[in-house]
C-alpha cells in the first residue's frame, strides 16, 4: 500500500491499471482527458500490457470496448459531458449485449451554453441504459469504486457494464492523497475475467441477435434481475475489499449521522464532503441532523431509502441537475421509493451546484434551515435571487 | 463431376431469412468460403441483421456480433484488439455491412478503421439503398434510380445525384488491399478473398448485390444483372494492393450500359438522352481505371 | 351496436395483402364506417408468409390486437393453405376467400365454412399488375371479396383505389370490377382433416444468455415458394452452376455428383434454372 497525492482522474487511471484492463479506448474530453493521457504513458512505457485503441469519437470508443468485451477482454474507457451523450445508443448496446465495460465519467454540464463545470445532467440522462452507475465523494473511492466495479460488472450473476462517476474539477483536478494498493493485493481481489457467454473463435454463435416480442421481453427481463442483483453483490464486494484493505465506503448507501436525525440531506458527490462538516457544525450547536450519500444510482438503493425513512421525519434530496418538466432526478427516485412504503417524511428536492456553481457551506446550511423550518416548495432552486413572493414570506 | 471452382464448405447457413434471389446473401456465402472458420464477422444494422434469422438461432457457421448502424469500423477495431490483447492467433476479423451503414452514417467509423490501420477486413455489400427498410435512397444509389425517397413524379427523375464514390473514399486512406468483387463472377470473388485473407492491415472490399424487390427485378436474374454490371462498365472489377491497380475482369470492348439499365424496374423511366449521360460517365471512368492500371 | 367484422389476411411478402389490409380499410370509411387496419410486424421479405388485418364497425374500434377469430380470412395465394394455419379461429359462419384456379369445391381446409375462389392471378396478368411469376393480385381479390362478402361497396373500393393505390390506377379499378364478378361462393360443407402444418421454427425457451447457438437449418423456408426447381438429371453435366449461385445453400450432390434441391430449403428464387448452361433445371408451379 503507497500513499500517493494524485487527482481524481489519476485515480481512475492507476485503477485501470490496477485491473489489468486489456483493451482500453477513449477520445479526448475536458475535463476527462488526462485520464487517457495517463493510460497512454502506462501502456507506452509497457507497465500496462494493454491495447489503447485511439478513436475519432466517444461513439466509437465505446463501440470498441463492447466489441472487444465480446471476446473476452476487460475494457476500459472514460469521457465527460457531450462525449457522453454521444455514447448513449451504445451505452444500450453494452448492457443488452451483458458487455461488463468499466467507464470512467467526469460530470460535467451540457451544453448549450458550453460551460466546464460539475454537473450531473450527463449521467443522469443516462440512467436507463442498463448501466450500474456509481457517484465518488473522494479520489480515494474514485480508485476502490473503478476496482470495486470490475468485480460488480463481471460478477457472473451480473454481467453488466458500470460507470463510475467523479465531479469536474472538485474530483477531476484536485490532488489529495491516495492509498494505491500493491499489485498482488488487488489481483486477489480481482481474478481475470471470466468470460462465459461470449464469442469464440471458430464457434458458430451469435451475440446480439434479432428477437421478436415474446423473445424481447425475455432478454430485458435479464438484465433487469441482474440489476436487482447488485446491491447484494456489492456488499458482499465491499467486504472482500474492506478484509484486503481496510477501507468501506458504504455499500450502496453511506449514511453519516443519520441515525437519529430529524433532518437527512441525501446528497451525491463531492457536495458530500462539504455536507458532512456542516453535519457536525450544526450537530455541535445542537441541530439532530445527518445525510445519506447515494454512491449508487442504478441500480437505485430503495430498500435503504425506506429505511432511512423509517427514521427520520425530514428528507431532503440535494440534485445536482435537473430533469425539465419533472424534478432532481434523485428526488423522483426518492419519492418513488417511499411512495410503497409505510414512512412517508416531509420531501424536499434542492437543486444546487448546476454548471459547476459551488456548493458552499451556506447552502448546505440553508437546505437544512429549510428543511427543520417545515413544509417548503417541493423543488427549490438554491443560489439564485429569491422571487418577490417568497421574500415575502421568508 | 466437374471440379468445384470454389471451396466446398458451406460455412454460411440454410434457413435463412434472406429474400429470394438475394445477392448479400451469396456474398456473405463466397466471402465465408474465402475466410473459412476462424472469422468473427460483426454486422451492422442492415439486410444481413434480418437474414441472419431471430434468436437463438444464426445463419453464420462462425462467430456474429451485431452492432448499431453506423459503427461497424469501430467495432472490427475492437474485436482486433480484444484478439491482441488475449492472444488469439490466426483470426480473421470481417465487418459486413451496407453501403447506407457504409458510405453514409458508417463513414466516420469506416475512415476511423483505415487510418488507425486496424487489421481486418471491411466489406460493403452494396444494393444501392436502405432495403432493409423498404428501399429508401442511400448515398450509393445511382443517379436517375427510383427509391420509394426518390420517386419518379412529374417533376422528378429518380435520384438527381451521382452515386458516392466509396472505393475513392477508402483509397485516400491507403489500404494495404481493396478491391470489387461481384457474386456473379464467384471464382474472381473467392480469389480476391483468399488473397486479401493472408495480408495484415486495413482491407476493403465493394461488393456488387442486386436487390430483387428494390431494384425492380425478377428474382431469377440477379446472376444475370450482375454480369452486365461488369460487362458494361458499371462496376468493373479490380484490386488495388499496395497503390497498384489491377483490373481483374476484361471483356473485350464494354457492353452499352443500356443493356444493364433495360432489365431493371427501378430505372424504366430514363429516357435515351438519360442513358448517354451515364454512358458517357462510365466510359470515362473505364478509361481512367485502364489508365490508373497502366500507371499513366 | 353492431359487432366488429374481422378480417384477416394471408398474403406473401410482394403481393400486397398489407396494401389490401388497407385499401380494405379506406373503402369502408368512405362506405361511413370506423376501420382500422394494420400488418403483424414480424420479417418481411419477398415470398415470406404475412398477415395483416382489416376491423370494420359502426363505432372507433376500442382493441388494438392482432385477430384471432376472423370473420373473414382471405388468402392472396393457395399455396398457403398448405404451410399456414390460415383458418385458425374462424368463425363457423365466416368465410374463407381464397385466390385459386381451382374450384372452390376442392378447397382442402379443416372447417365448415362458405368459401369463395377468385383465378386473381389470371385477373391481375390481364392487366398488366405485377409480373406472372409474381402478380400483384390483391386489388383483385378486394373486388373478389367485396363480390363474395358485400363487406363494403363496390364504388367505396373503386374509389379508395382510385385516390390510394400509387400507380397503375386504371388497371387495378379494372382488376377490382374482375374480381368482383369472377368470384364463386359454395356454402359450407364437411371439413377436410389436413395434414399438420411443418414447424416453422424452432420452440423456444427462456433465454438463459444472450448467445445465440442453433443452426439457422432448423428453420424451414419452402413455404416461401411458389415455384421449385426440377432437375433433368439425364441432360445435367455436373457443372455445379446451380450450387454455385443458389443464394440459399439449397443445393447439394448425391454420391455420383448429380445436384439434389435440398426443398426444405429452396425459396424458388429460379436463379438455378437461368445460370444452368445446359438449361436443364425447370421451375415447376407448386401443386
Amino acid at each position: 500500500m503507497t500513499l500517493k497525492v494524485m487527482s481524481g482522474n489519476y485515480a481512475q487511471s492507476y485503477a485501470a491499471c490496477l485491473a489489468r484492463v486489456q483493451v482500453i479506448s477513449a477520445y479526448p474530453i475536458t475535463p476527462q482527458t488526462s485520464i487517457v493521457e495517463k493510460l497512454a504513458d502506462l501502456v507506452a512505457s509497457g507497465e500496462l500490457p494493454a491495447q489503447f485503441v485511439k478513436v475519432e469519437s466517444e461513439h466509437s470508443a465505446m463501440q470498441v470496448c463492447v466489441s472487444a468485451s465480446a471476446l473476452g477482454a476487460r475494457t476500459y474507457t472514460a469521457t465527460s459531458s457531450q462525449g457522453l451523450l454521444l455514447m448513449h445508443e451504445l451505452l444500450h448496446w453494452a448492457a443488452g449485449m451483458r458487455a461488463p465495460v468499466v467507464m470512467g465519467v467526469v460530470n460535467r454540464s451540457v451544453a448549450p451554453p458550453w460551460s466546464l463545470g460539475a454537473d450531473h445532467a450527463d449521467t443522469m440522462s443516462q440512467r436507463d441504459t442498463g448501466w450500474i452507475q456509481f457517484y465518488a465523494e473522494s479520489n480515494q473511492e474514485v480508485l476502490d469504486t473503478v476496482l470495486q466495479a470490475y468485480r460488480l460488472a463481471e460478477d457472473p450473476a451480473i454481467r453488466l457494464p458500470a460507470m463510475v462517476s467523479e465531479d469536474a474539477f472538485y474530483l477531476s483536478h484536485t490532488l489529495e492523497p491516495v492509498e494505491v494498493p500493491d499489485q498482488s493485493l488487488v489481483d486477489s481481489f480481482l481474478p481475470a475475467r471470466d468470460a462465459r457467454a461470449v464469442l469464440v473463435p471458430g464457434v458458430a454463435a451469435r451475440l446480439g441477435s434479432f428477437t421478436g416480442p415474446q423473445q424481447y421481453v425475455e432478454f430485458r427481463r435479464e438484465v433487469a434481475k441482474a440489476m436487482e442483483r447488485v446491491p447484494e453483490a456489492l456488499r458482499q464486494i465491499e467486504k472482500d475489499y474492506q478484509s484486503l484493505t481496510g477501507r468501506f465506503h458504504g455499500g450502496p448507501v453511506e449514511y453519516y449521522r443519520a441515525g437519529d436525525a430529524e433532518a437527512v440531506l441525501v446528497t451525491m458527490g463531492t457536495m458530500t464532503t462539504t455536507a458532512r462538516t456542516v453535519v457536525d457544525e450544526m450537530r455541535a450547536e445542537g441541530h439532530r441532523v445527518g445525510l445519506a450519500k447515494l454512491r449508487l444510482f442504478r441500480p437505485f438503493p430503495a430498500t435503504e431509502i425506506r429505511e432511512l425513512a423509517r427514521r427520520t421525519d425530514r428528507i431532503g434530496v440535494v440534485d445536482r441537475s435537473f430533469t425539465f418538466g419533472a424534478a432532481g432526478a434523485a428526488a423522483t427516485e426518492v419519492a418513488a421509493a417511499l411512495y410503497s412504503g409505510p414512512h412517508h417524511p416531509v420531501l424536499s428536492n434542492f437543486i444546487v451546484g448546476i454548471g459547476g456553481r459551488e456548493v458552499t457551506p451556506n447552502h448546505i446550511h440553508a437546505m437544512f434551515d429549510r428543511l427543520l423550518a417545515g413544509k417548503g416548495p417541493e423543488v427549490q432552486w438554491m443560489d439564485l435571487p429569491l422571487p418577490p413572493e417568497e421574500v415575502a414570506h421568508g | 463431376m466437374a471440379k468445384l471452382t470454389i471451396p466446398a464448405p458451406e460455412l454460411m447457413r440454410a434457413g435463412h431469412s434472406a429474400c429470394p434471389g438475394c445477392a448479400p446473401a451469396l456474398a456473405m456465402r463466397l466471402m465465408l468460403k474465402g475466410l473459412g472458420p476462424r472469422t468473427v464477422v460483426s454486422v451492422p444494422a442492415c439486410c444481413w441483421t434480418v437474414i441472419d434469422t431471430p434468436y437463438p438461432t444464426t445463419a453464420l457457421g462462425v462467430a456474429m456480433l451485431d452492432n448499431p448502424i453506423e459503427s461497424t469500423g469501430a467495432s472490427i477495431s475492437g474485436l482486433r484488439a480484444a484478439a491482441d490483447a488475449l492472444g488469439i492467433q490466426d483470426l480473421n476479423i470481417l465487418g459486413f455491412a451496407g453501403d447506407g451503414g457504409t458510405a453514409d452514417i458508417g463513414l466516420q467509423a469506416l475512415s476511423g478503421m483505415l487510418e488507425r490501420r486496424t487489421d481486418a477486413i471491411y466489406a460493403m455489400y452494396d444494393n444501392e439503398a436502405y432495403m432493409n427498410t423498404g428501399v429508401q435512397r442511400s448515398g450509393s444509389t445511382p443517379l436517375g434510380a427510383w427509391t420509394t425517397t426518390t420517386p419518379v413524379e412529374d417533376g422528378a427523375r429518380g435520384k438527381a445525384e451521382p452515386k458516392k464514390d466509396i472505393m475513392g473514399i477508402v483509397l485516400a486512406h491507403r489500404p494495404v488491399y481493396a478491391a470489387t468483387v461481384n457474386p456473379s463472377f464467384p471464382e474472381d470473388f473467392v480469389r480476391k478473398v483468399e488473397k486479401a485473407r493472408v495480408l495484415r492491415g486495413p482491407r476493403f472490399f465493394h461488393i456488387f448485390a442486386p436487390c430483387p424487390p428494390g431494384w425492380r427485378y425478377a428474382s431469377d436474374r440477379t446472376i444475370e444483372i450482375g454480369k452486365r454490371a461488369t460487362d458494361c462498365g458499371i462496376f468493373p472489377l479490380y484490386e488495388v494492393e499496395e497503390g497498384r491497380y489491377h483490373v481483374t475482369r476484361k471483356g473485350g470492348a464494354l457492353r452499352p450500359v443500356s443493356e444493364y439499365f433495360q432489365a431493371q424496374g427501378r430505372f424504366s423511366h430514363l429516357g435515351p438522352e438519360d442513358v448517354a449521360r451515364v454512358q458517357a460517365q462510365v466510359t470515362a471512368d473505364w478509361e481512367r481505371l485502364l489508365r490508373l492500371e497502366n500507371g499513366t | 351496436m353492431g359487432a366488429t367484422l374481422e378480417i384477416r389476411f394471408h398474403g406473401r411478402g410482394g403481393q400486397g395483402a398489407v396494401v389490401a389490409s388497407e385499401l380494405l380499410a379506406q373503402a369502408a370509411f368512405l362506405d361511413g364506417k370506423m376501420p382500422q387496419s394494420f400488418p403483424f410486424f414480424g420479417v418481411e421479405r419477398r415470398g415470406a408468409p404475412v398477415t395483416a388485418y382489416t376491423r370494420i364497425d359502426d363505432h372507433p374500434i376500442g382493441i388494438r390486437t392482432s385477430i384471432t377469430t376472423p370473420d373473414i380470412v382471405v388468402v392472396l395465394e393457395s399455396s398457403l393453405l398448405r404451410t399456414q394455419p390460415v383458418t385458425d379461429g374462424l368463425r363457423e359462419d365466416g368465410l374463407l376467400l381464397v385466390n385459386t384456379r381451382n374450384p372452390a369445391e376442392e378447397l382442402m381446409i379443416p372447417v365448415p365454412v362458405r368459401r369463395a375462389v377468385v383465378d386473381a392471378n389470371q385477373i391481375a396478368v390481364a392487366h398488366g399488375l405485377g409480373s406472372p411469376t409474381m402478380p400483384i393480385v390483391n386489388t383483385a381479390v378486394l373486388g373478389a371479396l367485396v363480390g363474395a362478402s358485400g363487406v363494403v361497396s363496390l364504388k367505396a373500393l373503386d374509389q379508395a383505389i382510385d385516390e390510394f393505390v400509387p400507380a397503375r390506377r386504371a388497371e387495378n379499378r379494372a382488376a377490382a370490377e374482375d374480381g368482383y364478378h369472377a368470384v364463386h361462393v359454395v356454402e359450407a360443407n364437411t371439413p377436410f382433416t389436413p395434414p399438420v402444418p411443418q414447424a416453422v421454427g424452432p420452440t423456444l425457451s427462456l433465454p438463459e444468455g444472450p448467445v445465440a447457438t442453433l443452426s439457422s437449418e432448423l428453420i424451414h423456408t419452402s413455404a416461401w415458394r411458389t415455384l421449385r426447381p426440377v432437375i433433368h438429371l439425364e441432360k445435367c453435366t455436373r457443372c455445379n452452376f446451380c450450387w454455385k449461385f443458389c443464394p440459399d445453400d439449397a443445393f447439394t450432390f448425391d454420391e455420383k455428383g448429380y445436384p439434389v434441391v435440398r426443398a426444405e430449403y429452396c425459396k424458388g428464387c429460379g436463379i438455378c434454372a437461368v445460370e444452368c448452361p445446359p438449361r436443364v433445371i425447370e421451375m415447376v408451379e407448386e401443386a
